[in-house]
């Protein structure tokens, strides 16, 4: 089995390096920086993250994007060959929602392959849950996926999904 | 002299040093614009900053220990991205015939001073 590219993207502070972090089988490739503004945290990816991992037997490459807007140039660079997205957003910020909308609809438009949606700090109520944000981002709600991305087991659940999808995808085609 | 006017004065330093530059954007690691000259400086100071991120990140997987610059060379010009400390960027435009052993010479100095202030 071919391995497949991955992108995983959305707004700053979705929990989009934590998550490769938590789900890599191999040294995580990270590009993190001192933030110099305020965004709730102390470093930002200001390239890109890379990790790989296992779904059953099929490997996944996990290409992760800046969330800052001014890094919005890498995310077409990332995005190309990728074969799926999955676009994070904290389930603690609906300010995000509107941006991440955005986000999506531009990268969907530019890179029309399967996606999923995952919301994240499921743990750390309270939260929008993924029906909630189904329902904001006028997405079918099979489509976004409620995660903690610090947690393994939690933090596969939206990449499976979106396996699922992809290996659809690959087959009406076929 | 402000923090700010020191970084003007060698911002005006490095112009002087290497009339031939494009242009000068001094910027911090998460690609924010300190000093500058560029019209187009917000775009160039994130851009500046990923490609040193990226640099600092393969320099180490590759053991070239620690990063000294990236370089982007055209058909057309340099585009050369220093180090200025742990915080800073210094990111330089010059065109194709520039000396670049030159442009490393005096830049690597200016990165230097620059990262005392930043």
């Amino acid at each position: 089995m071919e391995p497949l590219k991955v992108i995983i993207t959305g707004p700053v502070g979705a929990g989009k390096s934590t998550l490769i972090r938590t789900l890599s089988e191999t040294e995580v490739v990270d590009t993190d920086a001192a933030a110099s503004e305020d965004i709730g945290k102390a470093m930002t990816t200001v390239a890109m993250d890379y990790g790989t991992l296992h779904l059953g037997d099929q490997l996944l490459y996990l290409f992760g994007t800046p969330g800052q807007e001014r890094f919005d140039f890498m995310w077409d660079v990332l995005t190309e060959g990728a074969l799926g997205m999955l676009m994070l957003v904290r389930g603690d910020r609906p300010e995000d929602l509107g941006p991440a909308r955005r986000m999506l609809d531009y990268l969907l438009s530019q890179h029309p392959v399967p996606h999923v949606v995952g919301v994240t700090r499921q743990d750390r109520p309270p939260v929008w849950g993924p029906e909630e944000v189904a329902l904001f981002l006028g997405l079918p709600k099979e489509r976004v996926v409620g995660l903690n991305a610090t947690d393994p087991k939690s933090a596969v659940q939206p990449l499976m999904r979106l396996l699922e999808l992809m290996l659809a995808e690959e087959e009406s085609r076929s | 002299m402000s923090k700010q006017e020191q970084l003007q004065s060698i911002l005006k330093a490095i112009k002087q040093a290497l009339p031939e530059l494009r242009s000068v954007v001094v910027a911090s690691t998460d690609g924010l614009p300190i000093v500058h000259d560029s019209a187009d400086a917000p775009r160039v100071a994130a851009m500046a900053a990923t490609a040193l991120g990226l640099g600092k990140r393969i320099s180490q997987t590759t053991d070239l220990g620690p990063l000294q610059e990236t370089i982007v060379r055209g058909n057309d010009g340099y585009f050369v991205v220093y180090a200025a400390g742990d915080k800073g960027v210094l990111a330089l435009a010059a065109p194709a015939d520039a000396n670049l052993g030159l442009i490393h010479l005096e830049a690597r100095d200016f990165a230097a001073r620059l990262a005392q202030l930043l």
